[in-house]
């Protein structure tokens, strides 16, 4: 079955069309990058997928049922972590707000409910922060954290909204190496505007702006081109041709952004 | 001082003290980090409304206000929930609106010359046994809620789109701060009145911010510097003969910019 599958979506807030005939399916361990311009409707396709927005027409459906009904399964780090810097909470305690499901105690925290949480923490390499305060934290050790928080409820989908937009290279690098290996057992989406970074690790790539865009990137070398550099992509050409809907240099009509290989 | 202490009306007084400090820590830390300071000043005035019409109809003040104040906080909840980016401006109109009406009923009670400046300004030295009560109720209360719910109140609190993908009803929360905050509000108008309640729901907590590192420390922190200033408060008031609301809120003021000075020279 498919992870999160959207069938003729459209969305407007009042009049104004953010969404337009969207349709996507994400199977199981994918890593899915959506990109495109600022205002192409990246944010609200999250939120739809995560149901805090409801479609003005189509259906999501993850794991063949609404959004609402899986929240459990979806875990989320929303796009700005920097907010709310004076609140006054560790590290173990953001996590463990992600905790779901099982018996709560009375007050407090449970045992088993600590240890979820140290582990999510591990799995981030973030345990020995556990009692920081959060706003002690660097911007990449917070995002961290926030990864953590949405691992700590076992998700079967991580969703990431810009993950890495308050981040320094060195750090960014790390976020998308961490999600790689979580990805071995999760399904990934991320939302970034790092589009050279993240189509290294991401297998799918929808390219959003009003109409979706969707193509099929696991093979690298096939796909793009890299000026003869295989670890740089151009961006701005990238952009241009993952945003096309019919490219010239492409072969197939299914996978516009695959180069036309030379004779 | 010490013989003061035997008068019914000081005993009064420093309980009332103690109580309204405390819940004004728990609910002023919520207040300030969900960001309702402007929403809480905005039902402490609207609260006002409630104390007119108490007066006109020959209510109890404190019903009146508790009453009205609810509606406001009821109202600012709503509002927020649905015309977010407007927030400012309904607050503002709550705020005018509300005193306005309890300006009007108080013109039109026959015989009765309200003491305005009592409720702008607060009378702690004019506490009544059931006032006590009632104070002593309220912090009951708010102490059973924070101590129950502490973790969806700190999931509300730290990020309601998160806590709202958890499942956590976070309207129902939110409306329940706001609630316990006007009522707060309403108890603190008779201790520092309502012109300077907000002083009390921020200072201490502003201070207690920076000491704790956990939303509990927060409450209690905020809680034992609130006391700490009523008190002394009090005490400038009952020996130099100051209105008390004014002297707590410039006690606090002293210990603000006291820690301030600490702060920076280590």
């Amino acid at each position: 079955m498919a992870v999160i599958e959207i069938e003729n979506l459209f969305f407007a807030y009042d009049e104004d069309i953010i969404l337009e005939n969207i349709n996507l399916k994400v199977e199981p361990l994918d890593f899915l990058a959506i990109i495109g311009p600022n205002g192409g409707g990246k944010s609200t396709l999250l939120k739809l997928i995560l149901g805090l927005l409801k479609p003005t027409k189509g259906t999501v459906r993850v794991f063949g049922e609404p959004p609402s009904k899986q929240l459990p399964h979806i875990g989320y780090v929303p796009q700005n972590t920097n907010v709310n810097t004076d609140f006054p909470i560790k590290v173990i305690e953001v996590v463990l707000i992600g905790h779901v499901g099982g018996k709560k105690p009375l007050f407090g925290y449970g045992k088993d409910e600590i240890a979820y949480a140290m582990g999510a923490l591990a799995q981030v390499d973030m345990e020995a922060y556990a009692h920081s305060r959060i706003g002690d934290l660097s911007g990449g050790q917070r995002q961290r954290v926030m990864i953590a928080r949405a691992l700590c409820a076992h998700p079967k989908i991580l969703i990431l909204d810009e993950p890495t937009s308050s981040i320094d290279i060195k750090g960014q690098k790390e976020i998308y190496a961490l999600l790689k290996t979580l990805n071995k057992t999760i399904t990934v989406i991320v939302v970034s505007h790092d589009i050279s970074v993240i189509l290294e690790y991401a297998n799918k790539a929808a390219h959003v702006n009003k109409r979706l865009v969707f193509h099929d990137i696991s093979d690298k070398h096939r796909t793009f081109h890299t000026h003869g550099n295989e670890e740089h992509f151009c961006e701005v050409e990238l952009l241009q041709m993952l945003g096309a809907e019919n490219c010239e240099t492409c072969t197939s009509d299914t996978t516009p952004a695959v180069r036309k290989e030379k004779p | 001082m010490i013989e003061a202490l035997h008068f019914a009306f000081v005993q009064h007084a420093i309980i009332a003290g103690v109580l309204v400090s405390l819940a004004a820590g728990i609910i002023g830390s919520l207040i300030v980090v969900n960001r309702m300071v402007f929403l809480a000043g905005g039902i402490a005035h609207a609260s006002y409304g409630g104390i007119g019409m108490a007066v006109f109809f020959g209510l109890p003040i404190f019903f009146g206000a508790s009453v009205f104040a609810m509606f406001a906080a009821l109202l600012v909840a709503t509002l927020t929930l649905h015309k977010r980016h407007r927030i400012d401006t309904f607050i503002g109109l709550i705020w005018a609106v509300g005193m306005a009406i309890g300006v009007v009923f108080t013109d039109l009670t026959p015989g009765y010359n309200v003491d305005l400046m009592s409720y702008l300004f607060g009378s702690i030295l004019a506490v009544s046994t059931t006032d006590l009560y009632f104070m002593g109720a309220l912090l009951t209360l708010i102490v059973l809620v924070v101590f129950f719910w502490y973790r969806p109140i700190l999931a509300v609190s730290y990020d309601s789109e998160y806590a709202k993908l958890r499942g956590i009803p976070v309207r129902f929360f939110y409306t329940l701060i706001l609630v316990l905050s006007a009522l707060t509000v309403v108890i603190a108008i008779k201790v520092v009145g309502l012109i300077l309640v907000i002083a009390m729901l921020t200072i201490p907590v502003y201070i207690a911010e920076k000491l704790s590192g956990s939303l509990w420390q927060m409450m209690l922190y905020s809680g034992a510097f609130a006391t700490l200033f009523t008190l002394t408060g009090l005490w400038f008031s009952y020996t130099y003969n100051l209105t008390s609301g004014a002297s707590i809120i410039l006690v606090s003021a002293a210990g603000l910019g006291l820690f301030l000075l600490v702060k920076r020279g280590r």
